[in-house]
C-alpha cells in the first residue's frame, strides 16, 4: 500500500484530537459560565489564551502533514 | 478560469486541480515578477511579486484609513470622535484596555501599545483584503470586457492586468511575511525585558532560581528551545490559517469541475454547484470570523509573551 495514503488519516486524527481538546474547553466554561454568570468575562479571559495554544498546535500538526504529502 | 482555459488540453482535471489551487494561494513566481529589478543586492532577488504588491497596498490603506485619520484628530484637538475616527477609536481602546494592559500591566502599556496596534490593523487590513475579490474582479472584466485572452501559467502575454492576476492576494498567507512579524515579536520580547529588568537579570529570569543544579540542565536548553518556538508558532498559526481557509474554499468550487469530468456531463458539475457555492459561501463566512480572530490571536499572544519576559513570577 501507498504510504502517502495514510497521510489522510494522520490529518483526520489531528482534527479529533484537536476538536476533542476544543469541546471540553467550551463545555468546561459553559458549565462554569452557567453556574456563576457573572464571572463571564473572567471565564472567556482564561479560556481564550489556552484555546489559542491548542488551535497553534493542530495548525502546526495540518502544515507538517501537508508538508509531508507534498514534500514526499 | 483556468479550468475553463484548460479544457482545450487533454490533461485531466483532476490533475489540474492541485496545481490551481496552490497557484491561487501562492506567491506569484520570481521569475516573471510584476515589477522585476534585475541587480541582486547582497545577491537577493528583489523584484516585486504578488505578495510584495499586496503589502504595498495593504501599507497604502492603513495610510489613508488609519495614520491620516488618527493624526487628523489628534491636531483638531477635540475629544468627542465622529464618524470613521469612532470605529477606529473603539478597536484602539478595545486593543489597549483588554488585550494589552492585563497582560503588560500598567507601567508598560503606553510603551507597547503602538507595536501591538500596528500589528492588529496590519494584520487585520492584510488578512482582510484577501476576502475581497479585486484581481479576479480585474480578470473577468480584462477577459469579457476587454477582450484581452487569458495567458497560461508562466508566460507573460496580453496586457498588465493579465500580469497582475498570477499568485494569491492574502499577503499573510506567505510563510515569509508571517515570519517577519514573528521575528519583530521576537526582539521586542527580549526588549521588554531587558527594558524591565536590565539586560543579565532578563536572561537569568528565563530560568527559576533556587533548584537544584541538576535540574537546570534539562530546564536550560527547554527555555532555548521554547524562546524560538514562541514565534515559530505564531507563524505558522497565521500563514496556516490564512492559506487553509482559502484552500478549502477553492477546493469546494473546484468539486464542479471534478463531477463534471468524472461523469463527463455539464449537468453533473451544475447539480454539484447547487451544493458547493453554498457551502463555499459558508466557508467565507467562517473566513471572516477567522480574518478577525487571527489579527486578534497574533497580537494577544504578542502581549502575553511581553507579559510573560516583564512580569517573571517564578
Amino acid at each position: 500500500m501507498d504510504s502517502t495514503l495514510l497521510i489522510p488519516i494522520g490529518m483526520g486524527l489531528i482534527v479529533l484530537g484537536a476538536g476533542m481538546g476544543i469541546s471540553k474547553f467550551t463545555a468546561a466554561a459553559a458549565e462554569s459560565i452557567a453556574r456563576q454568570p457573572e464571572a463571564a468575562d473572567k471565564i472567556t479571559g482564561a479560556i481564550n489564551l489556552p484555546l489559542f495554544l491548542l488551535e497553534g498546535v493542530a495548525i502546526l500538526a495540518e502544515v507538517f502533514t501537508f508538508l509531508m504529502l507534498i514534500l514526499k | 478560469m483556468s479550468v475553463k482555459d484548460l479544457a482545450h488540453t487533454n490533461v485531466s482535471v483532476m490533475d489540474q486541480v492541485g496545481p490551481n489551487i496552490i497557484h491561487h494561494v501562492s506567491n506569484s513566481d520570481i521569475s516573471h515578477a510584476i515589477i522585476p529589478i534585475s541587480t541582486h543586492i547582497f545577491g537577493i532577488d528583489f523584484s516585486v511579486t504578488k505578495h510584495v504588491l499586496m503589502l504595498w497596498i495593504v501599507a497604502l490603506l492603513l495610510i489613508t484609513f488609519i495614520i491620516i485619520p488618527v493624526r487628523k484628530f489628534i491636531a483638531s484637538g477635540t475629544i468627542v470622535p465622529t464618524g470613521w475616527m469612532n470605529a477606529v477609536e473603539a478597536i484602539v481602546k478595545f486593543i489597549r484596555d483588554s488585550i494589552v494592559r492585563p497582560n503588560v500591566g500598567d507601567k508598560w502599556v503606553m510603551t507597547w501599545s503602538p507595536l501591538l496596534l500596528t500589528f492588529f490593523f496590519f494584520i487585520l487590513f492584510a488578512n482582510g483584503i484577501g476576502m475581497i475579490p479585486i484581481f479576479d474582479v480585474l480578470g473577468l472584466v480584462n477577459r469579457f470586457v476587454l477582450g484581452v485572452p487569458a495567458d497560461p501559467h508562466g508566460t507573460h502575454s496580453g496586457n498588465i492586468i493579465n500580469g497582475l492576476l498570477h499568485g494569491g492576494v492574502t499577503a499573510t498567507g506567505n510563510f515569509n511575511v508571517t515570519g517577519a512579524l514573528a521575528v519583530i515579536t521576537f526582539f521586542s520580547i527580549m526588549l521588554a525585558g531587558t527594558l524591565a529588568h536590565g539586560f543579565i537579570k532578563h536572561w537569568k529570569n528565563l530560568v527559576p532560581h533556587g533548584l537544584p543544579i541538576p535540574v537546570y540542565f534539562l530546564l536550560i536548553p527547554i527555555e532555548i528551545m521554547g524562546l524560538f518556538v514562541k514565534p515559530f508558532a505564531l507563524t505558522m498559526r497565521l500563514a496556516a490559517n490564512m492559506t487553509g481557509g482559502h484552500i478549502a474554499l477553492l477546493a469546494l468550487l473546484s468539486l464542479m469541475a471534478i463531477f463534471g469530468e468524472m461523469f463527463d456531463s455539464t449537468a453533473a458539475g451544475i447539480g454539484v454547484a447547487f451544493i458547493s457555492v453554498p457551502m463555499a459561501a459558508a466557508i467565507t463566512a467562517l473566513e471572516i470570523i477567522v480574518v478577525l480572530v487571527q489579527a486578534y490571536v497574533f497580537t494577544l499572544l504578542t502581549a502575553v509573551f511581553i507579559g510573560m519576559a516583564i512580569h517573571v513570577h517564578h
